[in-house]
């Protein structure tokens, strides 16, 4: 086979530049989410400083091995995600390594840091990282399902499974946008985006007042700090699949950055409004209100 | 040859002889007494010889020396040969299992018995009705003296009861044959018959009636459904040797009897003899089901096979020649497998079912035991099954469909409550009293074992050389699995090579032989096969009955993908179902398990046979054998029916949702290296079996609905359910027995979606399925092994200790679940690429909803046992046995090469597939996958994946690298330490919350719905039976109600 | 006449023992009722044997055997009955016995009490 080495450079800059973004988009929407509540908030480089601090820290203890390979698992599955989708449509330069597989790969490689760091996280043997761990895949079964009809309803209109080719049906003025020639199957997306944002009504994985922030309770120094630069990779990966399959894709960094932006406020504007539900009341919610839409879209298509 | 006259003859003159010997020569009586027996034997397989080998001529023998109707006259030919061989036989070998009643009562028992044993031989060979009434009175007589022999004191009132009988029908008896005598003028029965012929209307009338009378006391004679109380409690109390004799020789008498008589009364009384027949047959295994005493039980089922056979001959008119060739081939399983369970039961010192636990540790025994079941049950390759088969397909061809199911449904239940007895036997208890070990009585049992096998032979050339058909008893797979029987004293570790080195063996010679298609399949039935067996190494000591059984289940899958036709397929699914039926019911609770496994099975298997039959009856070709490849030119409107039978069927074995109660139980009681065979290779006949169907018969509409779309929705549900259901299970091989319902329920998905890519998925799926399920259950198979218990939350955090064991369930898991790089993720990619190309899209919503839960078990079958919190009392564990983690690691490279490079196995398959669904292959260009809609490169992926991961394991072992490992309680615990391990492992019950969102879901419907059919049965049989009230009198208004209600039926049609 | 006379006696005589046989409790007034039946049966044998105007099937002088068939009744049922006779005979004694046996079990002739076996 011949590889074009210079998609190794291409896709580090990607990296990079997503990381930068994500770190900063985090802490804006943080930020927003504390003025809501008439709190000051942090300020937007303060993860910036998080992650030197933890990198920086001494004191560093294992469970074992699994507990060890846990956030490089978290961090391969943020990033190869990202990589295996095309960042920007028509450059060649951000296409990634999207030649490696299609719109599946991404959806099913989500799965890969989840369960690896589940898998680290159950090696801590803290309770509290189980309860997460089992609470996280419960609430993951029905949020996931009407994201992925929406998926199976784009891939339907298009005929194709290419993220590249979807993206390349929708140019030609925002009309052609998914969101508008099929606004259920979007609906269905989005709401099903609610429940992989880990924000309110959805965040009882974290839950910070009953099991101190879940499956990490365990991790401190530079596994933090390997995680919470997937946190800052992780959320942008999946929107840009959000962004590429309804909202057009993007051509260029700017227009990239302001509908990752978009996609993600949606679920902080929710967060902040709604408390948060207990895992079946989400699963009822999901199943009664998302996924009737989702295959409402895939019948009448 | 001998004349066969010299049988009476022999047997009268011993009796007379033993009255000249003294009282107290009781060794020379007996001495006597069988010398008579064993001439009359030779008598008999002499003639026997003499017609199937020589072909003689059927000889008459005329006493008085006129010739009839002025004489009675006897006649010797093929089938009186046969018939008093079997009587002689069972009458010698009964004499040597009762040899201490026997010398304990003396001469003249043994004179009583001389007689009985004549005078069955003479109902059969005689040819003058009154000659006959007169030998059933003396058979009368002298089973009333013979069951006097007992040493239970009942017997005397059971005797009694059958004199009142014995008077009543040969009142009938009588005034028939004085009328019909008087209607034609002769008692000769073939005279008889010519003269009924040529009788005018209204003497017709009259000797109706007569024959009627005449007819009815002889089917008397065969103790029918419901007027039989009496003989049941014949079989209960009489010495077992006896009940031997009255179940296999006085059957045979009686139902030649009523074939003679028949031969009389024509065409016109054929369907009472069905009818009466089929009542019978139904009923009595009916009634059956609730016994708990082995003899009655016996004597249920001994009614019940008998009137099959009286069901057979009723269908003279539809089976023509084949009549004989069915009805001896039930009779002789009958008599075979009746009278040797009768002198195995005289070996048993209790008379509950469970007592027969006392077999145990007496592999011959159990072998016997075995032996008489399948032989009972028509399993191959004994003649009921040939009989059992030849008649489906006449009764199909000729649409009396009706009785072809109530047959099959008296046979499922005959064999339900005949195995259930077979699991008392091999799981339950052993009693205190050890069996009797007499050496006369064994060596009956053992002769009758020998027989048994012997016939299988015999009707697998018989069916040679009538059908054409290869005798399946000497196909070598076969003839491999029954060698381990003689080889079971060997070590296990030499067998275990033997096997090993026989599946590799068959398919280093056969290989070549295969489509792409068969060829998967064959790998993983054969090479599959051997890796498994590479853990039963671990096992020590003999191992007495693992091999021949898992043996047997090897062959039958092996001849199932190697059959052209039919039968020789429906041969094999039983063969392989009754093998890993011996194989699950090894497991130490598998009782009922392996109970459930077999019915349904058995059930489905005759749900094919019947298709199979319905198939062949269409006239599609006219042929005796019928290809499975002809299942392709059925029209309507048998082609749906056929396609809805075989596709229940084999849905059956790959437990459809509805049909999947048996499949957990099964295979998680199964013994450790025992549930990969049965879950990883087993599952795959049923799959073999739809792909066939599907490859021949295609898309199939009933009443406007097409039923692959019902198979979809079944596929759909099955794999929602079963993965449902396996988060909720606390018992680790349990989950992945659910679990493997909802896998099996995505390839069913895959095949009903009936185009190029859902096939390719569903053979994804076998393969898949085959290396990560083989391998996780004997992953957890090792771990209960050392920890002692399967449930999940008594163990934890043994990753440290087994760390073997702990890789492959990790690779496991990745795998099926679908997460790239991993293997799984390529069905995943497959399926949906493949529904992009249908239209069916409800389903699919089913489906996309099912995947993700399977994290949810699977997430917590590695957690709960290798992750969290270490126990106390596992603290010293060590890894798993070596030669169970030998072929887990097998696997592992196994799957990830298969991840890498899947295109070694799917390549020419897909190729094959276009002969099928020429649109939408893929294309294998360089490692690129692609379809019409989407690529995937796996070796891309992999390696992407890798290096990521490695470079950032890198990294982090660069800023890490002073991190040390702590003790357990190390955590953050609010400042505090955790009291206990078992308090702070958070297992049991670990999706609560789902089960209160969804738990409705997988509530036991299916379960309760089963449990209530069979409860039902149960409670109806329970019921019914108390009519049999024990009272003689009432016994014989019963019969004399019988005669009456018959005839008003008779009269009605 | 007579030949129906008796097989309507013989009839009668059957259906009478059946209903004894069924409907007594006793062992021994079953047996005896069995015994009516029985000669009942014999009766009908003999009836349909019978024919107006012929002598005993015995050849002797006064039939010689030149005209043997036109002038003798059918012998076959006679013969018959004399068989059926003689096994009524021996079946009458073999359930004698049994209530014997019976009765020294437990000390009682009633049918209903013999209904260890059932079911």
């Amino acid at each position: 086979m011949d590889f074009d080495w210079m998609k190794v450079p291409y896709a580090l800059l990607t990296l990079f530049i997503v990381f930068n973004f994500g770190l900063l988009q985090t802490a804006l929407i943080q930020k927003i989410a504390a003025r809501v509540g008439r709190r000051h908030g942090i300020p937007v480089w303060q993860n910036y400083i998080d992650l030197i601090k933890n990198y920086g820290q001494r004191s560093s203890i294992t469970h074992g091995v699994m507990f060890y390979l846990g956030p490089v698992f978290r961090l391969s599955g943020g990033v190869g995600l990202l990589l295996f989708v095309p960042s920007l449509y028509g450059s060649e330069m951000f296409s990634n390594f999207s030649f490696a597989g299609d719109l599946i790969l991404a959806l099913y490689f989500v799965f890969f840091g989840t369960l690896g760091m589940a898998l680290g996280a159950g090696e801590s043997g803290h309770p509290h990282a189980a309860i997460g761990v089992s609470r996280g895949l419960a609430q993951v079964t029905a949020a996931e399902l009407p994201f992925a009809l929406a998926v199976f309803s784009v891939a339907l209109q298009y005929q194709t499974l290419s993220v590249t080719e979807i993206v390349a049906a929708q140019q030609g003025g925002f009309l052609n946008w998914t969101v508008f020639t099929n606004p259920l199957a979007v609906t269905a997306a989005m709401l099903s985006f609610l429940g992989s944002m880990m924000r309110p009504p959805f965040d009882v994985v974290l839950a910070p007042q009953e099991i101190p922030i879940g499956p990490p309770t365990e991790y401190h120094s530079s596994y933090l700090a390997l995680m919470q630069t997937n946190r800052a990779i992780f959320p942008v990966a999946k929107i840009v699949i959000y962004m590429n399959l309804f909202f057009g894709g993007a051509t260029i960094w700017p227009e990239f950055f302001l509908k990752v932006f978009c996609i993600y406020l949606w679920s902080a504007f929710v967060g902040v409004v709604f408390p948060r539900f207990r895992v079946e009341q989400s699963i009822r919610w999901f199943l009664i209100w998302a996924v009737p839409i989702g295959v409402l879209s895939i019948l009448i298509l | 040859m001998v004349n066969a006259l010299f049988i009476i003859a022999a047997a009268l003159a011993a009796a007379f002889l033993l009255g000249l010997l003294k009282e107290q020569w009781r060794g020379a009586a007996y001495a006597v007494t069988l010398v008579a027996l064993g001439f009359m034997t030779w008598i008999s397989a002499d003639w026997a010889w003499a017609f199937a080998m020589n072909g003689a001529a059927p000889v008459d023998i005329f006493t008085a020396g006129t010739e009839p109707p002025f004489a009675i006259n006897l006649r010797m030919g093929r089938p009186e040969a046969v018939l008093t061989l079997i009587v002689n036989l069972t009458g010698l070998l009964s004499a040597l299992a009762m040899k201490d009643a026997l010398l304990a009562l003396g001469r003249r028992a043994m004179a009583v018995l001389l007689v009985a044993t004549m005078a069955f031989c003479g109902i059969i060979l005689t040819r003058d009705i009154f000659n006959l009434f007169v030998f059933f009175e003396l058979a009368a007589i002298s089973t009333a003296g013979l069951i006097l022999l007992s040493d239970d004191d009942r017997a005397l009132s059971a005797g009694f009861k059958y004199l009142i009988v014995s008077q009543v029908i040969s009142v009938f008896l009588l005034i028939g044959i004085i009328f019909a005598y008087h209607a034609t003028g002769t008692l000769n029965i073939d005279g008889m018959a010519d003269a009924a012929q040529a009788l005018l209307p209204g003497g017709m009338q009259a000797f109706a009636l007569a024959f009627f009378l005449m007819f009815m006391a002889l089917v008397a004679e065969l103790k029918p459904f419901p007027a039989n109380g009496w003989a049941l409690d014949i079989y209960e109390s009489a010495h077992p040797a006896y009940s031997a004799i009255f179940s296999a020789a006085a059957g045979t008498a009686s139902l030649y009897a009523v074939d003679k008589l028949l031969l009389i009364g024509g065409a016109a009384w054929l369907p009472a003899a069905t009818g009466i027949g089929i009542v019978t047959f139904v009923g009595a295994n009916l009634l059956a089901l609730p016994q708990t005493k082995d003899r009655r039980l016996l004597g249920y089922s001994s009614v019940a096979q008998i009137g099959l056979i009286l069901a057979v001959l009723g269908q003279r008119d539809v089976l023509g020649d084949l009549t004989s060739f069915i009805a001896l081939g039930l009779l002789v399983a009958h008599s075979v497998a009746k009278a040797g369970l009768y002198w195995l039961s005289g070996l048993i010192a209790g008379r509950e079912l469970t007592a027969w636990a006392a077999l145990r540790g007496h592999p011959l025994m159990v072998f016997a035991f075995a032996t008489f079941l399948c032989l009972l049950v028509g399993l191959p390759p004994f003649p009921g099954f040939y009989a059992k088969w030849e008649l489906a397909r006449v009764l199909a061809a000729e649409g009396r469909l009706a009785l072809l199911a109530a047959i099959l449904f008296g046979a499922l239940v005959e064999a339900g409550y005949l195995f259930r007895w077979f699991g008392h036997a091999i799981k339950r208890d052993k009693p205190a009293e050890e069996i009797s070990c007499a050496p006369f009585s064994v060596a009956a049992v053992c002769i009758a074992v020998v027989a048994g096998w012997a016939l299988g032979l015999l009707w697998g050339e018989m069916a040679g050389f009538l059908f054409g058909r290869s005798n399946l008893l000497l196909a070598l797979p076969l003839l491999f699995a029954l060698a381990f029987l003689l080889l079971d004293f060997l070590p296990a570790w030499l067998k275990n090579t033997l096997a090993i080195a026989g599946l590799a063996g068959f398919f280093a010679l056969t290989w070549t032989e295969y489509d792409p298609l068969r060829l998967i399949f064959a790998i993983i039935f054969t090479l599959g096969g051997a890796i498994v067996l590479l853990a039963s190494f671990s096992a020590h000591g003999r191992r007495i009955g693992f091999y021949p059984a898992a043996m047997l289940m090897y062959a039958g899958m092996v001849m199932l993908i190697r059959a052209t036709d039919t039968f020789d397929f429906f041969a094999a699914w039983e063969l392989l179902t009754v093998g890993s039926y011996f194989l699950i019911l090894r497991g130490k609770h598998s009782e009922p398990h392996a109970l459930s496994y077999l019915v349904f099975s058995l059930g489905g298997a005759f749900l094919i046979l019947m298709g199979f039959a319905l198939a062949a009856g269409s006239g599609v070709s006219p042929r005796l054998t019928f290809d499975i490849a002809s299942l392709s030119q059925l029209a309507q409107p048998v082609a749906p029916w056929v396609f809805l039978l075989l596709a229940i069927g084999f849905m059956t074995k790959t437990a459809a949702i509805g049909l999947h109660i048996w499949l957990p139980g099964a295979h998680a009681e199964a013994e450790t290296d025992v549930s990969p065979m049965v879950s990883g290779i087993l599952l795959k006949a049923g799959l073999y079996g739809l792909f066939v169907l599907l490859m021949s018969m295609g898309k199939q509409q009933l009443y406007g609905v097409e039923l692959t779309t019902l198979m979809l929705w079944i596929g759909a549900l099955t794999a929602l359910l079963g993965n449902l259901m396996a988060i909720f299970q606390e018992d680790a091989k349990r989950l992945l027995a659910y679990s493997s319902i909802g896998q099996m329920g995505y390839a069913l998905f895959g095949l009903a979606l009936m185009n190029h890519l859902g096939w390719l998925m569903a053979l994804m799926f076998v393969i898949n399925h085959y290396i990560y399920k083989s391998m996780l259950f004997l992953a957890v198979g090792g771990v209960a092994k050392r920890t002692g218990t399967r449930a999940m939350y008594q163990m934890g955090g043994l990753i440290t200790l087994m760390p073997l064991s702990f890789i492959a369930v990790l690779i496991g898991i990745i795998a099926m679940s679908g997460v790239p790089p991993l293997s799984g993720f390529g069905g995943r990619w497959i399926f949906y690429n493949a529904i992009l190309d249908t239209d069916q899209r409800l389903p699919m919503i089913i489906l996309f909803f099912s995947g993700p839960i399977a994290f949810l078990y699977l997430f917590r079958l590695i957690h709960t046992i290798f992750l969290g919190q270490l126990k106390d009392e596992h603290r010293k564990l060590k890894e798993a046995p070596f030669w169970v983690v030998v072929p887990q690691m097998i696997y592992v490279v196994l799957l990830l090469a298969f991840a890498v490079v899947p295109g070694i196995a799917l390549r020419r398959v897909d190729e094959y597939m276009n002969q099928f669904f020429p649109e939408g292959g893929l294309d294998w260009s360089g490692l690129l996958i692609t379809s019409n809609y989407g690529y995937w490169n796996p070796v891309a992926i992999m390696i992407i994946v890798g290096c990521i991961f490695m470079t950032l394991f890198g990294w982090l072992l660069f800023v890490n690298r002073r991190a040390q490992k702590v003790k357990q309680f190390n955590i953050v615990f609010a400042a505090e330490r955790p009291y206990r391990p078992e308090t702070t492992h958070f297992a049991w019950n670990f999706f609560a919350p789902y089960r209160k969102a969804l738990g409705f879901l997988v509530q036991p419907f299916a379960t309760r719905f089963w449990d209530a059919v069979t409860g039902s049965l149960h409670a109806a049989a329970d019921f019914t039976r108390r009519f049999y009230t024990g009272n003689g009198q009432t016994y014989a208004i019963q019969l004399v109600g019988f005669v009456v209600v018959v005839f008003l039926l008779a009269r009605g049609i | 006449m007579i030949a129906y006379l008796a097989m309507a006696t013989g009839f009668l005589l059957i259906l009478i023992g059946f209903y004894g046989a069924l409907t007594n409790r006793n062992l021994l007034r079953m047996i005896v009722a069995f015994t009516i039946a029985d000669s009942g049966v014999n009766l009908v044998i003999v009836a349909v044997g019978y024919m107006r105007g012929r002598t005993a099937p015995i050849l002797d002088a006064t039939v010689p055997a030149a005209d043997a068939a036109a002038r003798i009744i059918d012998p076959v049922p006679q013969a018959l009955v004399l068989t059926a006779i003689v096994i009524g005979v021996g079946v009458t004694a073999l359930m004698l016995a049994y209530a014997y046996r019976l009765y020294e079990k437990k000390r009682s002739l009633d049918i209903a009490k013999f209904m260890d076996l059932k079911w």
